[in-house]
């Protein structure tokens, strides 16, 4: 079997775009020109009438048809917390929240027509008063997003983690610290879009598309359309990118649904700027707090007010709310703290929904530790790389409970550190540093390190730990694995082939990795949890399997199990390896020529008659500290090396440095290239990225124009190092991956620039750091 | 190429009462293909306002889509196969560049980078390579975005204008060309035939420097262009040309004013520079705002007239001249 | 409204009937139905539909379909030949230049025009040369170790 990429180069694609049913109509949405405001009248008979529209849907629709929205996560009911799910339809009722949110759904023929009928269809609206921002939103007075709350609080709890007072009563200093990170996302090149088709005869909802996790959406999916989950059936096209972005499928259900209504296969393939408006938001959060220390840089507590602006809502369109939970559990980062107290608020604004994108919530805390480093080790004029060092959970500390519960596995943080260290020759760039400021050009270094948790088992929020994978030997002898990790770009398809073709000494050639649907239960590729549950069930598998080929195998060749070799494709016994068979071979043996009837006794009367097995797994340390949703933390640090242009605020990165730490690594050249990717879209997030509303609420970054993330040009040269430090607790030792790069590099950039301008005495309290706020920021700085 | 458009970087939204619409069709057109220039200006004679003229259309078939340009009589009238509005040629002390020549043939063109080799690096910093292939001066010019990267260098080479209509034509400084933002000095039934460039004498240098939100494929958030001619250290000549700073690219005439005949210094350069960011009237939009622009005329205005009146500086490595480090 | 469009797309010769607001992408990947074109932002932003037009790479959701009248035009599938991957393809799989895929024909037509034609080859050429190709997954560096793989295979002679 070729491998995805050879398919793909061969004009093989299978994306959305490339799919095709007879008979196919297409769904157009439309969306809302105001960012707040009531539905007076919604008139779709003109718009109707027109050639080629086979149905128009509106929010009335769905009321009678659908289910709202089922709330992903609930939190209501929790000790502790202030929780409020609202009543969602797929499409608006009543009213619109945010600019862009779909009104209606045209199906038509051809996406021509769509576009004409739309011009027939009449809205009269009612605007609103807005509100865009979350610490308005919290006032007194302001316009609310949900009349029935009362306010625009979704969300609102305190995490209260070790003793917080005790480490602010011992501490020689507290700090004052701030930090800001705006809005944005992923937004892969490839926008959304699905193909569904219902088939009367069987009584199934076929859909085929950029679905992320096709079991979850399956499950979502049934839900909404009020279908039982076994007629629904999710395969996963060639997807171009997730990042998170694509893992629920809101509007997909609309879709579905006009499938359903039509009895057509109906495609929808979002724009770009659909994907802007009405995709899933992330980021934009703002700390506000203070930290407890030690004169020689200890940091002993953390006490913070937490504010995540979720636009119109972070329950309903996408599985996001514990975001809110991993970002204040990842606050301690990699150090020892005594305390951590957090308010953490959820906020409703006018805007597009709260989802998740690499990172989900993990990378919130940790940037923000990162800051309060750079801040402590500016205060106390300590060095950032020690202060680091000090702080550090040890290597004979693992596993680590952390005041937040989480169990971390294992982990050598300082040697990560100083092998960055050794790598970046930050002693000659500091020489580097005071020269050139004498002639005013400023250089900065910058530091980060990072902890990621990955391999998530939550109580319901529908991250539950569910996986399943399964290995199957077909007659001819391939063969065929069958996982839940979704193909998104992140090497799934060769990671799973390198691990099975381990296992039973198979060719990769031979290894057959079928499309991923919802037949397969699991999460899908979330949270980095593809090489912690995903591979780990898979390694269950094909050890499943390799022990029936093996337990045949021994009694084929009348020699000990001990003695039976996989390689290469082959099955030998060391007593004569020259008498070997093929995997095809076996396998005819096994199913049909003679079949069953030729295994030997014991497994005729334990029923193992088939080369097939599915297996799951669950993290242990999950099951035996319930404290822990996290199995495996890999670790990274970061160096950057910049120049800054004091008088256009433009910043050049020199050089890059990242060395990571993800235990047991399957692919070196996969591990990188997630790497490489999740720093440049970290870099982006740091210099240009930000998703801006303007004053009338509409989302004035809605192409790739004015969404700026890195060319080729703005992209650096990254060098990577790997140590390898395994986790106790996976199948392989492998750890998840793929997040901290995003996470790392954003803090990493934004501290390289904070130690260019230290001349100027500039604390950089928000993210991105464009050219404009750094020209601003020096020209307002007190040093000048 | 005549577009309606609304201000820069407000140009991303569409009519803020029209639905925003998910399909990824493209409106209908009536499409028209004059096959040689005479028939060309004999259609748009006929249809006066009632056509929109397409070249490169990289400006015009995004627009479109988002429905910014309204095409109610849907008729287009494709000039980019009218060869008669394609070449780069000298002719004596001018260089004539037709209004349908590609960015890339522009960047490219042994003519340009000999005698005008500013306006070769303005265009190879417009859009990307893609588009620089498809997007012509012609269209980058009536376009009219207040930061068509192409005007600076052109206004600060003193360039001129061929307008034609069916019954007649006229030379216009470009200078005069620009009205506002979209709006050019074009009358219903003419087109911009072609470009005029004086070819400069060996003493005048020009500068060209670009400011965006990246490094690459970025739209001017300012740009500049600079021609001095020094001699014996006194400035005898100058011209500061602005982009995305005003409601058209501009010149920067009392900045000029007051550096003409001083003695070249870098305090009078930054005086002069500093006038500058007082005479621009750039807008405040998505892309930066109006302080920034400002402040950012001034520097660039410093940096490219500096680079004109030190002999022997180059630009090499640094497209952008905004990076001094080296490693 | 249709115009007869004759057009060469790798190495075939097409004489099409074509509504003129169809784009050089539509026409290409619905009506021709060549697999590697893929769409990404329509607004010539993202590259991701870049194909070789007249030898020059270009955003085929930027020109309309009559304007390929007479023109050739090479995708990704017209560089394999036989069932056999051009160099330049071997090259990014074997650097691991390749993620999702979404943005990967289109980088690969600017790519192949960048090692043909390029007079100074070097990172920094390379770099400005795929600046109107946009990636999300890769980050660029394995891309550049793909392309200077490449250039290395046609110096070498394996090239066409």
């Amino acid at each position: 079997m070729i491998s995805r990429e050879q398919r793909i180069l061969s004009g093989k694609g299978r994306f959305i775009d490339d799919l095709e049913l007879p008979n196919m109509a297409y769904c157009v949405f439309i969306g809302s020109p105001y960012a707040h405001a009531k539905i007076k009248r919604i008139e779709v008979n003109k718009a109707q009438k027109k050639a080629g529209i086979l149905a128009i849907l509106i929010g009335e629709d769905l009321v009678k048809r659908t289910e709202p929205l089922p709330a992903l996560s609930d939190f209501s009911g929790r000790p502790g917390w202030l929780w409020r799910t609202p009543r969602i339809y797929p499409l608006a009722v009543e009213k619109v929240r945010f600019h862009g949110e779909p009104v209606a759904a045209i199906i038509a023929e051809t996406p021509s027509l769509a576009l004409e009928a739309a011009e027939a269809v009449e809205v009269e609206y009612e605007p609103l008063p807005l509100v865009l921002n979350a610490v308005e939103a919290m006032q007194e007075g302001t316009p609310l997003v949900y009349e029935e709350w009362g306010d625009n609080i979704q969300l609102q709890t305190v995490f209260n983690f070790g003793d917080v007072g005790k480490a602010f009563q011992e501490a020689d200093r507290i700090l004052k610290v701030s930090w800001r990170e705006n809005r944005t996302s992923g937004f892969p090149l490839e926008a959304r879009g699905c193909l569904a088709a219902y088939e009367p005869m069987t009584e199934t909802l076929n859909t085929w598309g950029s679905y992320q996790c096709p079991f979850r959406a399956q499950h979502y999916i049934s839900h909404v359309l009020r279908l039982p989950q076994t007629n629904v059936r999710v395969v996963a096209s060639d997807i171009g990118g997730g990042f998170g972005n694509k893992i629920n499928p809101w509007k997909y259900t609309v879709v579905c649904l006009a499938a359903i209504l039509t009895g057509r296969p109906v495609k929808w393939q979002e724009s770009a700027r659909e994907f802007f408006l009405t995709g899933p938001h992330q980021r934009d959060v703002r700390w506000e707090g203070e930290v407890a220390i030690k004169n020689d840089g200890r940091i002993l507590g953390i006490k913070a007010r937490f504010i995540q602006d979720l636009g119109v809502e972070i329950s309903n369109r996408d599985y996001a709310a514990p975001s809110i939970v991993a970002a204040c559990s990842s606050v301690p980062n990699a150090y020892r703290l005594q305390g951590l107290r957090i308010e953490a608020y959820g906020i409703v604004t006018n805007k597009s929904f709260y989802g998740a994108y690499r990172g989900f919530g993990k990378d919130k805390g940790a940037k923000f530790m990162e800051r309060i480093m750079d801040l402590v080790s500016k205060e106390c004029n300590l060095n950032p790389a020690a202060l680091r060092l000090k702080n550090f959970i040890q290597p004979h500390e693992f596993p680590y409970k952390q005041i937040s519960g989480l169990v971390y596995d294992s982990g050598n943080y300082p040697a990560v550190m100083h092998a960055a260290l050794k790598v970046a020759e930050v002693d000659s760039w500091r020489k580097k540093q005071e020269e050139l400021r004498e002639k005013g050009q400023y250089i900065g270094i910058g530091m980060a390190f990072v902890v990621e948790p990955a391999g998530i088992a939550a109580p319901n929020a529908r991250f539950s730990g569910l996986v399943q994978a399964r290995v199957r030997i077909t007659p001819d002898g391939l063969v065929e694995v069958y996982s839940d990790r979704t193909e998104i770009g992140q090497g799934a398809e060769k990671t799973n082939t390198l691990v099975v073709s381990q296992i039973l000494g198979v060719k990769a050639e031979e290894i057959v990795i079928k499309p991923v649907t919802s037949d397969v239960i699991g999460m899908g590729p979330i949270s980095s949890r593809g090489a912690v549950y995903s591979v780990s069930a898979l390694v269950r598998a094909a050890k499943g399997v390799k022990d029936i080929v093996v337990k045949y195998a021994s009694a084929f060749f009348q020699d000990d199990p001990k003695n039976i070799r996989l390689e290469d494709g082959r099955i030998y016994s060391l007593k004569n390896p020259e008498n070997s068979l093929s995997f095809r071979e076996l396998a005819d043996r096994f199913y049909f020529r003679p079949g069953p009837r030729g295994l030997p006794k014991e497994m005729q009367l334990n029923h193992e008659t088939l080369l097939d097995v599915s297996a799951s797994w669950y993290s242990p340390i999950s099951a035996e500290n319930p404290t822990t949703s996290y199995t495996t933390f890999s670790s990274s640090a970061d160096l950057a090396l910049v120049e800054v242009d004091s008088e256009t605020g433009v910043t050049k990165i020199w050089k890059y440095i990242h060395v990571h730490d993800a235990g047991k690594i399957i692919s070196p050249e996969i591990v990188d290239g997630q790497i490489y990717g999740g720093i440049v879209q970290g870099i982006g997030e740091a210099l240009s990225e930000e998703l801006i509303y303007n004053e009338r609420g509409e989302l004035s970054t809605d192409s790739y124009t004015d969404f700026v993330i890195p060319t080729a040009v703005d992209a650096p040269d990254i060098v990577i190092r790997h140590l390898e430090t395994p986790s106790p607790y996976t199948e392989l030792g492998t750890k998840g991956m793929g997040e901290s790069p995003i996470i790392s590099s954003k803090a990493a950039i934004i501290s390289a620039i904070e130690d260019a301008l230290s001349p100027f005495r500039v604390r950089i309290l928000e993210a991105p750091a464009t050219r404009e706020r750094i020209r601003r920021w020096i020209r307002n700085s007190p040093a000048r | 190429m005549v577009v309606n458009n609304s201000l820069p970087g407000n140009r991303a939204r569409s009519n803020p009462m029209k639905h925003f619409v998910g399909s990824r069709a493209m409106p209908e057109v009536n499409y028209h293909r004059p096959k040689e220039l005479g028939e060309a200006l004999a259609m748009i004679h006929e249809f006066k306002d009632n056509c929109i003229l397409i070249a490169g259309g990289t400006d015009l078939i995004p627009a479109l889509r988002r429905g910014t340009v309204s095409l109610e009589s849907r008729n287009l009238v494709d000039l980019r196969w009218l060869k008669e509005l394609d070449y780069i040629r000298r002719k004596e002390d001018w260089i004539q560049i037709g209004a349908v020549t590609r960015l890339s043939d522009l960047e490219d063109s042994e003519i340009i980078r000999k005698y005008a080799p500013v306006l070769s690096d303005a265009a190879g910093q417009i859009g990307s390579l893609q588009i620089r292939n498809q997007g012509t001066l012609g269209g980058n010019l009536c376009n009219a975005s207040p930061a068509a990267d192409t005007a600076p260098p052109l206004l600060a080479l003193r360039a001129r204008v061929l307008l034609k209509s069916l019954d007649r034509q006229r030379v216009v400084p470009l200078d005069q060309f620009f009205l506002g933002p979209g709006k050019t000095l074009l009358m219903p039934g003419e087109i911009l035939a072609e470009i005029q460039v004086p070819i400069p004498q060996d003493e005048e240098r020009f500068c060209f420097l670009k400011l965006g939100r990246r490094n690459a494929f970025t739209l001017s958030i300012v740009s500049v262009a600079t021609w001095v001619k020094v001699e014996q250290e006194i400035i005898q000549g100058i011209r500061i040309a602005l982009g995305a700073v005003a409601p058209t690219p501009m010149r920067a005439l009392k900045s000029e004013e007051y550096l003409a005949g001083q003695r070249v210094s870098e305090k009078i350069l930054d005086q002069g520079a500093k006038i500058v960011s007082g005479e621009v009237q750039p807008l405040s939009d998505v892309r930066a705002n109006a302080e920034y622009r400002k402040d950012m005329s001034y520097i660039l205005t410093r940096r490219a007239i500096l680079f004109c009146v030190t002999p022997n500086k180059s630009k090499e490595g640094d497209e952008n001249f905004t990076s001094r480090g080296e490693f | 409204m249709k115009i007869p469009v004759e057009v060469k797309v790798n190495q075939r010769f097409y004489r099409l009937e074509v509504k003129p607001q169809e784009t050089l992408l539509e026409v290409l990947k619905n009506r021709l139905k060549i697999n590697s074109l893929r769409r990404g932002c329509e607004e010539g932003e993202c590259g991701a539909c870049t194909v070789l037009l007249n030898g020059k790479p270009v955003c085929s959701c930027l020109i309309l379909s009559p304007e390929a009248d007479g023109g050739e035009v090479l995708t990704l599938e017209g560089l394999n030949r036989d069932g056999e991957l051009h160099p330049l393809l071997e090259a990014f799989i074997e650097n691991y230049a390749i993620q999702c895929g979404y943005c990967t024909p289109g980088i690969i037509m600017t790519a192949y025009y960048l090692i043909n034609h390029l007079t100074s080859f070097s990172e920094q050429t390379i770099r400005k040369g795929l600046e109107g190709n946009l990636c999300r997954c890769t980050g660029y560096v394995n891309i550049l170790k793909a392309i200077e793989a490449a250039k290395k295979e046609k110096d070498s002679g394996r090239w066409w």
